[in-house]
């Protein structure tokens, strides 16, 4: 293994929890610095993050640069680009990637613009080419079609789509190296937080998984089984209408040309017969499956995954599945 | 004779054998969505017991499902989209529902302007056919989920029927299946036919009694280069409703006038968690206007506005990017479904355009009456209004009765009819006589005789 | 108050037909419009602008058919036009266009606060904003909803991350990227429409904006990336795949197939 750093990686944190994306980030990053032979280097910005640094560690990382100050504790856009743009420019990685969430968005194109690089958008796979250059990929025209990406500046910055790479297992024996690095104390950023508070409200529109239900459920009770599947997978509810009219669920869950209109990746629907006004609001979704009992639902022609069969035999098992796949229970 | 389930079932089972078993549907929870349409819960008709659901793939399986059904006397009760609002698809008495939601196949022939499309195919996929070959069809006769048989059947009208008019105006061509069997083909791609009486004139708008709609020629327009759509808010009723028939005489021919009020607008918006964009005003007119060019629809809209302000407009908003556009005719497209928990029963009366203004008087008349709330809007370019009478303040079922026969008989004093556009359904016999005279109901009972000698399709005693 | 609002022209995505099988995009049949999220951004101007005074500027950088687009601002309440339109500004990725737009600002002169969309509906990147903020050496707050409070000196602004909402005061100038959460674009008066239709608007070329600035950035040969080709995903149809097995299989292959997707780690 080389000694330099080929694959920096943002580890986004937020209350000191670590960013799912992160782990992806690194399982990528892994891969591409074992190709560089270089090392996989990770940033975490924060206090009184000295445990969870491990983690970077266990998740893949050669050595993690660790700003620990309590100026990082909530993200300043300023504050963290500052400390970024001077750790890059010390240890000059060939690939920087940073998760495409609203943070790493707003983050990322400062530390380009600073840097003068390079940077791809909301990346959904990676590549190298025979030089080592990197390859990236990414939708653009509203996810309607896939560009290639080639960025000539070092670093290549990137952000990447969260669930889009596939983090390694957490190994607790993996050793790596932390580096302590001095913050430098911005006094005033010209930004300063009030507050933060947890966003409330589900927001539909913006989901990336729903789970939704309709006149297949029996009872308003039945929703618990659909409220914990998407809880399992990380999604939001959804419902056609009848439900909705029937006062069983808010109006602000009901998918359809007079609810809302989504673009999930994947779009699970239990029990839902697929009319003109339904499918209207979910059929730009990625991926749907259907659960239906009637083989001659029309649901069954717009999804790409179908199963003839009562949800309520299907759901209890998936559940088991979920958590045995999550590690719960 | 009441209808054996024993009988049903085997039936069913000769069926089977026609569409394949997975067509063929017996299961009460899987029919559930095929016993109602839109029509407002307290007025709808209760569907019967017994009933299977069959859902075939071509002209010929339904010529074979009818041709049993006829020998076996059971009723046919052919559905679209269930969009109606006078329960018009709701079968009412035991036997067969017949769903041609497969058939949806459309081919749009760019060279003559016609798109040949199957009966189950929805008004949204047509629109949406015509759009990517580069053409337009221009009426939205309500809901996109409505079905190209179910808007045929009922003559559907809608928002856009000014310039180029109804459904009608549309079909040059139908396939349809007789409750024999017969499968008779009407029209084509033709502008000019006068071979013989024109027998799908009579079908369209029959609304399912007397054969199956099983495909049409329709006929398309080129794409308009230019739309925008206005939303002009006045502080009364009368200064709107004024302005319509001078806009009409103007000469220049919007594809649309709708009439609307602020209230329920901004109800159907915030149904939809969105926001009206103009909030102003108590009532609006929504004018859809297109043409050739920038320049030709803009100096059409200089035209207008001369027309709104000297009927003191409070202002005259433009909206031309489709994405706004097409926000406006959703939120416009949902007052409806936005009313619909609180209503009893949606009319649409007509009368002639400049009646309009007189006969919502009247409305108010009756509602002052009755001390009842009823909301309006409408199709003011046409003369036809939408009146909801509402569950607020109403005591009973007879008073909402007696509102709506005084609102039938306000229309029909003016000139006008007691359905513009939903049809009579199951709901609106009783009132028949208000519009039609004796002999004219008796042609109509001979006709249907003609068509279906077994009084099997759509069953109505009245119409036998 | 000086507020500068961002507004680029973008394809009507409905209209846009991409053929799958050449992994193209035709846009013969789609019109030009504003990209969507810009009329938020004008609307929170016009919107400061009723409370505060001051005026607002909108500036595109884009071809000279963006000129309607700049009318259409105008009638919308914007005070002032400018379209940057040159040869040599064709070809920019987000770091030369967010360079070529920060230059335009800076040669304006002052200005309290420059508002963006969130991003655009056909590159899709949402970089600009932050990178014109990096070039202005402001601060910047992205995913705007909500605006505060807002005077000579700052502004408090709700901006939406994926778990928190953030309450933001930004000293002024400042840039902010808003979201379609933030407000209802308003229509224009017809009136307003017409008589935009005949409103100047001031046209930049490289020559105005070589002098204040380092021509190597602009452009094509400032753009540090490359777009080496573009693809169709491979949708079209729905695979329409049927599982079967019993509930316990049927699980299990639901599982698989959400872990293939990585929807499920
Ligand atoms: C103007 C207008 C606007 C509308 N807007 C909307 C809208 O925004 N959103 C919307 O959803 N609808 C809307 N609708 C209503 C729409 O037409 C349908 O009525 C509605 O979508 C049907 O909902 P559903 O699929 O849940 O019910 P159904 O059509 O009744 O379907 C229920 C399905 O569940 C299946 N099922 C039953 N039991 C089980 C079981 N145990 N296991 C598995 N499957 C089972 C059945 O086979 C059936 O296919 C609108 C209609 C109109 C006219
Ligand atoms: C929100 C909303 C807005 C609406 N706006 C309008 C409007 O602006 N203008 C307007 O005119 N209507 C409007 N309607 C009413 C309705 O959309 C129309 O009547 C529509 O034409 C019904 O089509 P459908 O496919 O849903 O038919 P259904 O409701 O399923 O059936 C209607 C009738 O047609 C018959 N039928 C259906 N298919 C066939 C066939 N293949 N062969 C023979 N008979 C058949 C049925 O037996 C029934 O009698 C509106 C409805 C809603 C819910
Ligand atoms: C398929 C494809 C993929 C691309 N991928 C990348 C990429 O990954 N990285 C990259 O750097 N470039 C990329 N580009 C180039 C990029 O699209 C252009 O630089 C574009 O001009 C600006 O980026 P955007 O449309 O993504 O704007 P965004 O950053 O999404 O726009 C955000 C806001 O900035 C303002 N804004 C943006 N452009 C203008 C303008 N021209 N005039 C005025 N205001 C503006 C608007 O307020 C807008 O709402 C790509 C281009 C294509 C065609």
């Amino acid at each position: 293994m080389g000694s330099e750093c080929g694959v920096l990686v943002f580890a986004e944190q937020e209350n000191g929890e670590i960013h799912n994306v992160v782990y992806e980030l690194l399982g990528k990053g892994r891969e591409l610095a074992n190709r560089l032979n270089k090392m996989l280097c990770a940033v975490l910005l924060g206090f009184g993050l000295e445990e969870k640094s491990r983690e970077l560690i266990y998740y893949g990382a050669d050595r993690v640069y660790l700003f620990d100050h309590p100026s990082l504790k909530n993200f300043d856009v300023i504050r963290y680009k500052h400390n970024i743009v001077k750790l890059v420019n010390e240890v000059k990685p060939d690939i920087f990637l940073i998760g495409a969430t609203r943070m790493g968005r707003s983050l990322a194109p400062r530390i380009a613009a600073a840097l003068r690089t390079g940077l791809t958008a909301d990346c959904v796979d990676l590549d190298l080419d025979d030089e080592g250059n990197l390859v990236q990929i990414r939708p653009a025209f509203s996810g309607n079609i896939m560009a290639q990406i080639r960025t000539r500046t070092r670093p290549q910055m990137a952000t990447v789509r969260y669930r889009m790479m596939k983090p390694l297992s957490r190994n607790p024996n993996r050793t790596g190296e932390i580096v302590r690095m001095e913050t430098e104390f911005l006094e005033n950023s010209g930004i300063e937080i009030l507050d933060r508070v947890s966003a409330s409200g589900v927001n539909l529109s913006e989901a990336d998984i729903i789970v939704a239900a309709g006149r297949g459920l029996k009872s308003p009770e039945d929703l618990k089984l659909i409220e914990e599947v998407a809880n399992l997978l990380g999604g939001v509810v959804g419902a056609s209408r009848p439900l909705v009219d029937a006062g069983w669920i808010g109006r602000e869950h009901q998918v359809g040309f007079s609810g809302n209109t989504v673009k999930p990746k994947v779009y699970i629907a239990f029990g839902i017969s697929g009319s003109p006004q339904h499918l209207f609001g979910m059929r730009d979704s990625d991926i749907i499956i259907a659960v239906n009992k009637d083989p001659s639902a029309s649901i069954i022609n717009f999804s790409d995954y179908y199963v003839i069969g009562d949800l309520y035999e299907i759901i209890p098992p998936l559940i088991r599945e979920l958590k045995r796949a999550r590690g719960v229970g | 004779m009441p209808l054996h389930n024993n009988a049903l079932l085997d039936v069913a089972e000769e069926i089977e054998r026609i569409v394949g078993e997975r067509w063929v549907i017996t299961q009460r929870d899987f029919i559930e969505s095929y016993l109602k349409d839109e029509t407002p819960e307290p007025i709808r008709p209760k569907p019967a017991d017994n009933l299977i659901l069959v859902k075939p793939s071509s002209t010929s399986e339904v010529s074979l499902i009818l041709k049993i059904a006829n020998e076996m006397k059971i009723p046919v009760f052919p559905v679209g989209g269930r969009t109606g609002l006078v329960g018009g698809s709701i079968p009412t008495k035991p036997g067969i529902i017949l769903s041609l939601e497969r058939m949806n196949k459309i081919e749009v022939d760019r060279e003559n302007l016609m798109a040949v499309a199957e009966a189950g195919a929805t008004l949204g996929d047509l629109i949406k056919a015509a759009e990517d070959a580069g053409l337009f069809f221009p009426p939205h006769p309500g809901d996109e989920g409505a079905q190209i048989g179910g808007l045929i059947a009922t003559n559907a009208g809608g928002a856009r029927a000014i310039k180029y008019g109804v459904i009608r105006n549309y079909v040059r061509g139908l396939e349809v299946v007789l409750p024999t069997g017969d499968i008779l083909s009407l029209g084509g791609k033709l502008l000019k036919n006068n071979t013989g009486y024109d027998l799908m004139q009579i079908i369209i708008g029959s609304e399912g009694t007397l054969c199956v709609i099983t495909k049409a020629v329709i006929r398309l327009f080129p794409k308009s280069k230019y739309m925008v759509t206005l939303i002009i808010p006045f502080n009364s009723r009368s200064d709107a409703m004024r302005t319509v028939p001078q806009i009409l005489r103007s000469g220049v021919i919007p594809l649309a006038i709708e009439y609307v009020q602020l209230k329920e607008i901004m109800k159907a918006a915030e149904h939809l968690n969105d926001n009206w964009p103009v909030q102003k005003g108590f009532a609006q007119l929504i004018i859809i206007l297109d043409g050739v060019s920038q320049e030709e629809v803009l100096l059409a809209c200089e035209e207008l506005s001369k027309i709104c302000e000297s009927n003191n407009a409070i202002d005259i908003m433009i909206a031309e990017a489709p994405e706004e556009q097409n926000r406006i005719l959703r939120i416009r497209s949902n007052i409806y479904t936005a009313l619909k928990p609180d209503m009893i029963d949606i009319l649409d009366v007509t009368v002639p355009p400049n009646s309009l203004e007189k006969l919502m008087d009247e409305v108010d008349a009756i509602a002052a009456k009755y001390g009842v709330y009823l909301p309006t809007y409408g199709h003011a370019g046409d003369g036809n209004l939408h009146v909801h009478i509402m569950k607020e303040g109403m005591k009973d079922m007879d008073m909402a009765d007696a509102i709506k026969n005084e609102i039938y008989s306000a229309a029909v004093k003016l000139g006008g009819v007691i359905t513009g556009e939903h049809g009579i359904g199951k709901l609106r016999f009783k009132n028949l006589s208000l519009v039609l005279s004796e002999k004219h109901m008796e042609i109509m009972r001979g006709i249907k005789r003609v068509f279906d000698p077994n009084n099997i399709l759509n069953p109505r005693e009245i119409l036998f | 108050m000086n507020i500068i609002v961002l507004m680029k022209q973008v394809p009507e995505i409905e209209k846009v037909r991409f053929d799958y099988e050449k992994g193209r995009l035709d846009r013969s049949s789609a019109g030009a419009v504003t990209n969507p999220f810009d009329l938020n951004a004008l609307e929170a101007a016009v919107q400061i602008k009723e409370r505060a005074g001051g005026s607002v500027t909108a500036i595109s950088m884009g071809p000279m058919q963006a000129i309607e687009m700049l009318r259409d601002a105008l009638a919308r309440g914007a005070d002032k036009a400018i379209l940057l339109s040159d040869e040599r500004f064709a070809g920019a990725d987000t770091l030369a266009t967010a360079y070529t737009l920060a230059t335009a600002i800076k040669k304006l002169g002052a200005f309290d606060l420059v508002i963006c969309g969130e991003k655009t509906v056909d590159g899709d990147t949402a970089q600009v904003g932050p990178e014109v903020a990096e070039f202005l050496g402001i601060p910047h707050a992205a995913y705007v909803e909500e605006i505060r409070e807002i005077n000579a000196k700052w502004i408090v602004v709700k901006a939406r991350m994926e778990q928190s909402d953030y309450i933001l005061k930004l000293s002024l100038p400042a840039l902010i990227t808003v979201t379609k959460d933030i407000n209802v674009p308003r229509l224009p008066t017809l009136r307003d429409k017409l008589k935009a239709m005949r409103a100047p608007i001031t046209i930049w070329t490289y020559d105005d904006l070589s002098q204040v600035a380092d021509q190597k950035y602009f452009g094509f040969e400032g753009s540090p990336t490359r777009v080496i080709k573009v693809f169709t995903p491979v949708t079209g149809g729905r695979r329409g795949q049927m599982i079967s097995g019993s509930p316990e299989e049927i699980a299990a292959k639901i599982v698989h197939i959400l872990r293939e997707n990585k929807i499920l780690g």
